[in-house]
C-alpha cells in the first residue's frame, strides 16, 4: 500500500502536487474544492478505504445535529430579544430541554464509533481498516476509522459548542465537510475547533510566497525531529525494550530519558510538518507544544504539552463538571460543614480524578494508561491542593523561585515526571513501571557510557554526535523561542543567509534522516491513539 | 459592585495580583482552577449563577469584566 505518514516520500510528493495546485486556483471556493479532493485522495491513501464513507456519514450526522440544535435556539433568541440576560436564563432550560435531545442523539453515534473500537481493542480484536475485512474475520475484529480519536474529540466539542451556544451551527454544509476531514489534522491532530476552522475555510488567502516559504520552513524543522533525532534515539530504546531483562542501570536509564526525548521529538516534529502544512495554505492550526519541559511543575506540563487535548479536557469535561449547579452546591455545603480547604480539595479533585482517567482512557484502553491517567490525576491535584505548604517550604530555606538553580530543579522535576508516567507504559503491560525498576535496579552498569558498549546498541558512534548536535540545535531553538519568535527572526535575515539555514536543514534530514528498512518511513507514535 | 467583587476575591485568593493586568486568564495569572473557585466564591457572595456560555476567559479577564458578568445575572 502506498505510505501516507506525514513523514514518508508518498506524503511528500502528495502534498508538493496539492500546493501547486492549490496555490494556482484564483478563487476562495476553488481552494475548498482542491482541499476536499485532497482530503479524499490523502484519506484513501492513509488506509481510509471504505472508512472513508464512516468519516463522511460522521461529517452528515454532526452537521445535522448542529443545525437542528441551531434552529431550536433560534427559537430562543427570538422569544428572549427583549429580555434581560437574568430574565433569558430564566426561559433557556425550556430550550435546552429541546436542544439536550439532539446533543444526546449525536453524541452517542459519533462518540459510539470511537467507543466500539476501544472496547474491540480492549477485548482483544483484531482491527481491519475495510468492510470486507469484518466480513472476512466473520465480524470478530473491530473497524477503526484513520484519525477517530481526533475527528470524534473535534465533532463532540463543536457539538458541545452549539448546545451551550458558545459556537454557531454553520449553515454550509461543505465547509464541515472539508474541515472535518481536513487532512493535515485528521490523522494525529491539532485537536481543532470546527467553529475556528470553518471561518477559516470560508477565507481561504490566495497565494503568498511568505506564506509558502515559511510553512515549508516549519515542515523541514519537523522533518528534522522526526527523521533525524526520533527516528535514531528509537534505535536504542528499540533494542532495549525489546529485551529489558539483559540490560541494567544505566543502560535502561538512558532508555527511558531517550524514550522521553523520542516521543517528544516524534509528536511535536509531527504538529510542526501539519501546521507547517497548512500554514502554507493559509490556514492557522491551534499549538499543540509550547516547550513543555521547561514547565515548572506537573499542571503546567499539561497546558504546554499536547495543548489542543488538555484543552478539550478543560473545557468540556473538567469546567463543566467543576462549575456545574450540583458540584457548586455540595461544595458550598461541604465549606460550612469541613472548612474551605477540604471544599477546595473536593471541587478540584473530583472533576480532575474524571478529566485523567478519561485522559488515561483516551490513550489506551490497557490497565497501564488507567494508571498512567492516575499517576497524572494524582500528581496534579497534590501539587495544586498543597501549593501553599510548597511556597512556605521553598520560603523557609530561602530560595528564590526565580533563581536560575530553582528553575533548572523544576525542569529536572518535570522531566522525571514525564519519565515515570511513560514507564508506566513503555513495556505495553500493567507491569511495565515494576519491570523497568528491576532492570535498572539490577546493576548500575557505569562502565557501559565510557568502553564503548552504549555505542553497541541499535546506534553508533556517528548516531550518537548527530543525535547529540541535533538535540543541542532543538534546545538552543526552544531556548530562543521563549524569548523571541524564530521563525519571523530567521525570516528577515537576508536571502543568503536564510536559503544557506533552509538548505542545511533540508541537508541534514536528506543526509542524517533515518529511513527504516525498505526506506519506509516510520509511523508517528501518536497516530496509533 | 468592582471595589465587592475585589473584595471578596482577594479575601479568597490573596496570592493573585487581579490588578496586575487587564488580561488576567489569556495572561496566565489565573488559571481554570482559579476560574472554578471564583465562581464558587462569588456565587456565594452575590447568589448569582451563570450559564455555561458565560464562563469564557473574557469575562474573567479583570475585576470589571467579572463585575459586570455579575450584574448582567443579578
Amino acid at each position: 500500500m502506498f505510505q501516507m505518514s506525514y513523514n514518508s516520500a508518498g506524503f511528500l510528493i502528495f502534498f508538493g502536487a496539492f500546493l501547486l495546485l492549490y496555490v494556482l486556483m484564483p478563487r476562495v471556493w476553488l481552494r475548498q474544492a482542491v482541499i476536499l479532493a485532497g482530503n479524499i485522495v490523502f484519506y484513501l491513501f492513509a488506509g481510509g478505504k471504505s472508512l472513508l464513507a464512516v468519516l463522511f456519514a460522521t461529517t452528515v450526522v454532526v452537521y445535522a445535529v448542529s443545525v437542528l440544535m441551531g434552529k431550536v435556539y433560534e427559537g430562543f433568541e427570538a422569544e428572549t430579544a427583549e429580555m434581560k440576560p437574568k430574565e433569558r436564563m430564566q426561559i433557556l432550560p425550556g430550550y435546552r430541554k429541546k436542544a439536550v435531545r439532539y446533543l444526546i442523539a449525536g453524541i452517542v453515534i459519533v462518540l459510539g464509533i470511537l467507543l466500539y473500537g476501544k472496547i474491540g481493542r480492549l477485548a482483544g480484536l483484531p482491527e481491519v481498516v475495510s468492510f470486507d475485512g469484518l466480513r472476512r474475520r466473520g465480524m470478530m475484529a473491530v473497524l477503526v476509522p484513520v484519525g477517530v480519536s481526533y475527528y470524534t474529540f473535534s465533532a463532540v466539542g463543536y457539538l458541545l459548542d452549539v448546545y451551550w451556544r458558545k459556537a454557531k451551527a454553520e449553515r454550509n454544509y461543505f465547509l464541515l465537510l472539508i474541515s472535518m476531514t481536513y487532512f493535515p489534522i485528521i490523522v494525529q491532530g491539532p485537536i481543532s475547533r470546527y467553529d475556528r476552522l470553518m471561518k477559516q475555510m470560508k477565507e481561504l488567502p490566495g497565494f503568498s510566497y511568505e506564506r509558502v516559504t515559511l510553512g515549508l520552513q516549519r515542515m523541514v524543522w519537523g522533518l528534522f525531529k522526526k527523521l533525524v533525532i526520533a527516528d535514531r534515539l528509537s534505535m536504542y530504546t528499540g533494542t532495549i525494550f525489546a529485551d529489558i531483562g539483559s540490560y541494567a542501570g544505566v543502560e535502561v536509564i538512558l532508555a527511558v530519558a531517550a524514550n522521553v526525548m523520542h516521543i517528544y521529538m516524534d509528536f511535536s516534529g509531527c504538529m510542526d510538518i501539519v501546521i507547517g502544512a497548512a500554514e502554507a495554505m493559509g490556514v492557522t492550526l491551534d499549538e499543540n507544544f509550547r516547550q513543555p519541559f521547561f514547565s515548572k511543575g506537573a499542571a503546567e506540563f499539561w497546558r504546554r504539552w499536547h495543548i489542543t487535548l488538555g484543552t478539550w479536557f478543560k473545557d468540556y469535561v473538567y469546567m463543566p463538571i467543576a462549575t456545574s449547579k450540583g458540584m457548586m452546591k455540595k461544595t458550598a455545603e461541604l465549606k460550612k460543614s469541613r472548612g474551605k480547604r477540604i471544599s477546595s480539595f473536593a471541587q478540584t479533585a473530583i472533576p480532575l480524578i474524571v478529566v485523567w482517567v478519561l485522559t488515561g482512557l483516551w490513550h489506551g484502553t490497557g490497565p497501564d494508561y488507567l494508571i498512567w491517567g492516575l499517576y497524572w490525576g494524582v500528581l496534579i491535584i497534590v501539587e495544586s491542593t498543597f501549593a501553599p505548604e510548597f511556597r512556605k517550604v521553598t520560603e523557609f530555606f530561602r530560595v528564590d523561585p526565580e533563581s536560575y538553580g530553582h528553575r533548572l530543579f523544576q525542569m529536572v522535576r518535570t522531566f522525571v515526571y514525564f519519565a515515570i508516567g511513560r514507564m508506566i507504559t513503555a513495556l505495553g503491560n500493567a507491569g511495565s513501571f515494576v519491570t523497568i525498576m528491576r532492570s535498572i535496579t539490577r546493576e548500575a552498569r557505569p562502565w557501559v557510557l565510557f568502553d564503548g558498549t552504549i555505542l553497541g546498541y541499535g546506534i553508533d558512534a556517528q548516531d550518537m554526535g548527530v543525535l547529540l548536535i541535533a538535540i543541542a540545535v532543538v534546545w538552543i531553538v526552544s531556548i530562543l523561542q521563549t524569548k523571541m519568535n524564530v521563525r519571523e527572526a530567521l525570516a528577515k535575515q537576508p536571502l543568503v543567509l536564510r536559503w544557506i539555514v533552509y538548505l542545511a536543514g533540508i541537508i541534514a534530514v536528506v543526509v542524517f534522516g533515518i529511513y527504516g528498512p525498505g526506506y519506509t518511513a516510520s509511523a508517528f507514535v501518536y497516530g496509533a491513539f | 459592585m468592582v471595589e465587592r467583587v475585589r473584595e471578596v476575591l482577594e479575601e479568597n485568593f490573596p496570592e493573585i495580583d487581579f490588578d496586575s493586568s487587564d488580561e488576567l486568564v489569556d495572561d496566565g495569572i489565573i488559571d481554570s482552577l482559579s476560574i472554578v473557585g471564583m465562581i464558587s466564591a462569588l456565587s456565594e457572595e452575590f447568589g448569582v449563577t451563570f450559564p455555561y456560555e458565560e464562563i469564557v476567559p473574557e469575562n474573567f479577564n479583570s475585576l470589571e469584566s467579572i463585575a459586570e458578568l455579575i450584574e448582567r445575572y443579578q
